[in-house]
């Protein structure tokens, strides 16, 4: 796997998480891929030894910007990156977007709202109508809910916006021709039931991953028949691909 | 290309195969979505273990970071050996393609070997020894060298004229090379990740429990390599954590004649793996091939 050390833009917290900016001279960066980063790597340090997979948060004038939450040592130094950071190249296979598809639901559970804020920007840009809901688990991590104007918003404590999960806040979703959602699994199977299964339901998985190119075969989810990598097959998948 | 662009010769030559670098991936570590990052790097490809029927692996999770390493648990995931031979052209890099295949019984292998050794496109076969023998209550086939001696005998039997490499796990490593090369394997591949646990205190649960690789293995797998080259003739494919170029160097001084990278290609671009290697050969002066057991 390639890795390039970028510059970093901006490094700001919002709320309990972190959104970190880079310079990224490469391709366009497409909504809901992802990509594999690291403070420093090999041979600079070989603990922690693999780099972390995140989605884009956004992407606007060679700015790309990742939003994440400290959870161990990976995201603890990338945290604490002051002028460079290591990233891959944009990975994975993104949300599709049909621009006849008529209005989209897009639903982010905690961290799970990063790839959303992209998906927004390129939504708008193509003129497709959209509401945006967001579940957190209390005010702090609601923060980044500012990010998203005209969001709804749920948290789990009731500390910001409609008390509950995410699924409490929204409308019924079987309404929507296209439906987007982000976040932990359960939320995402929870997503794809209330969704039903006509129109256009993506779901983006967020795995444990290894490479990101897929020769490990560590992120896989299951489909029928199996399992599949979800960072080369996804990790945006169609909601009725996956056996949840 | 490469050997003009450093002045280096980084050729070797493994069971009559010239090989145009002495790097080879791992089994397993190598996808053909990756395949276009590696153009010119390696001097055989070598895809992911193949077994008689397709294996759906593991449930996640499967991975694990550990301290300069990860611990995986795949569990084999393949399509089938009918399969995969079908998707074997995406393999071509124009360099020799290795196929590994792994069997739950002797007859498994030997069935296997029979069917990727008739096509012209298999190059060499690696014998996947680590996979549990289901005629000996689940002890893999590197239980000991009598199971090694029967499994690669069969093989041998099966594909009399492919060349065919023994994987062999650290463990009782220098009996189970001498059964292998007594049974007519042609090279070794010395070593295979090393059996481990981790644990998620957090939940009180296991993570993963499977096997270890990436840097933390390396003196472990050096070992191998050494106390093997020093007990067989046969050719021997070194690995186990090879990170660096001078990783590369100190595999092959220990007795390898071609050396796997693995774990590493998740975390680095075994170009640069190369780059560092040809850096290596031209300060010492040599070529690829002179170092294989070159130790003072």
């Amino acid at each position: 796997m390639k890795f390039h050390t970028v510059e970093i833009e901006e490094r700001r917290e919002l709320g309990a998480y972190t959104l970190l900016s880079y310079r990224w001279p490469g391709e366009k960066v497409e909504p809901g891929r992802f990509v594999m980063a690291r403070a420093a790597g090999c041979p600079v340090t070989l603990d922690p030894f693999l780099a972390r997979p995140f989605s884009f948060y956004d992407f606007e004038d060679g700015v790309a910007s990742l939003l994440f939450e400290v959870r161990g040592r990976g995201t603890a130094l990338l945290d604490r990156a002051t002028e460079t950071i290591e990233v891959t190249a944009p990975l994975g296979r993104g949300f599709e977007i049909d621009v006849s598809g008529g209005r989209a639901a897009l639903l982010g559970g905690g961290i799970g709202v990063a790839p959303l804020k992209i998906l927004v920007r390129e939504l708008a840009a193509r003129g497709i109508a959209h509401d945006v809901f967001l579940g957190f688990l209390d005010n702090r991590t609601a923060a980044v809910a500012a990010d998203f104007p005209g969001a709804t918003v749920a948290t789990m404590d009731g500390s910001a916006g409609t008390h509950g999960t995410v699924l409490d806040a929204a409308p019924d979703l079987t309404a929507y021709p296209t439906v987007y959602a982000c976040g932990p699994n359960a939320m995402l199977a929870a997503v794809k039931d209330a969704a039903g299964p006509e129109g256009l339901r993506q779901l983006s998985v967020e795995e444990r991953m290894g490479c990101g190119n897929g020769s490990c075969n560590g992120c896989v989810v299951p489909v029928d028949g199996g399992y599949v990598r979800s960072c080369v097959e996804g990790p945006v998948f169609r909601a009725e691909a996956l056996a949840w | 290309m490469r050997e003009r662009a450093t002045g280096v010769d980084l050729s070797v030559e493994l069971c009559g195969i010239t090989l145009s670098t002495p790097l080879v991936p791992a089994s397993g570590t190598l996808a053909k979505e990756a395949l276009g990052e590696v153009d010119g790097v390696y001097g055989a490809i070598l895809p992911k273990t193949t077994t008689p029927a397709a294996r759906v692996g593991n449930p996640p999770p499967r991975v694990a970071e550990t301290p300069a390493g990860m611990v995986n648990s795949i569990g084999l995931q393949n399509p089938g050996v009918e399969r995969f031979m079908e998707d074997l052209d995406a393999f071509d890099l124009g360099v020799p393609i290795f196929v590994s295949v792994a069997g739950e019984t002797v007859r498994d292998f030997a069935a296997l070997c029979e069917r990727v050794s008739g096509d012209g496109r298999v190059a060499a076969i690696e014998l996947n020894l680590s996979c549990p023998n289901v005629e000996h209550g689940g002890l893999t086939f590197c239980a000991g060298p009598a199971a090694v001696e029967d499994v690669v005998a069969a093989c041998r039997a099966a594909a009399p004229t492919k060349p065919l490499f023994a994987k062999l796990t650290h463990e009782g490593v220098v009996g189970n090379a001498r059964a292998a090369e007594s049974a007519g394997a042609d090279a070794l591949t010395v070593m295979n990740t090393i059996p481990a646990l981790t644990i998620d205190a957090k939940r009180r649960s296991v993570l993963v429990r499977g096997g270890l690789s990436g840097p933390a293995v390396k003196p472990i797998a050096l070992k191998a390599v050494h106390d093997v080259a020093r007990t067989v003739r046969v050719p021997i494919l070194g690995g186990g954590g090879v990170t660096s170029g001078v990783d590369v160097a100190e595999f092959m001084l220990a007795g390898a004649t071609v050396v796997q990278v693995g774990t590493a290609s998740f975390v680095r671009d075994p170009g640069e793996i190369l780059a560092e290697f040809s850096a290596y050969l031209r300060e010492a002066g040599m070529g690829a091939a002179e170092l294989t057991g070159a130790l003072r």
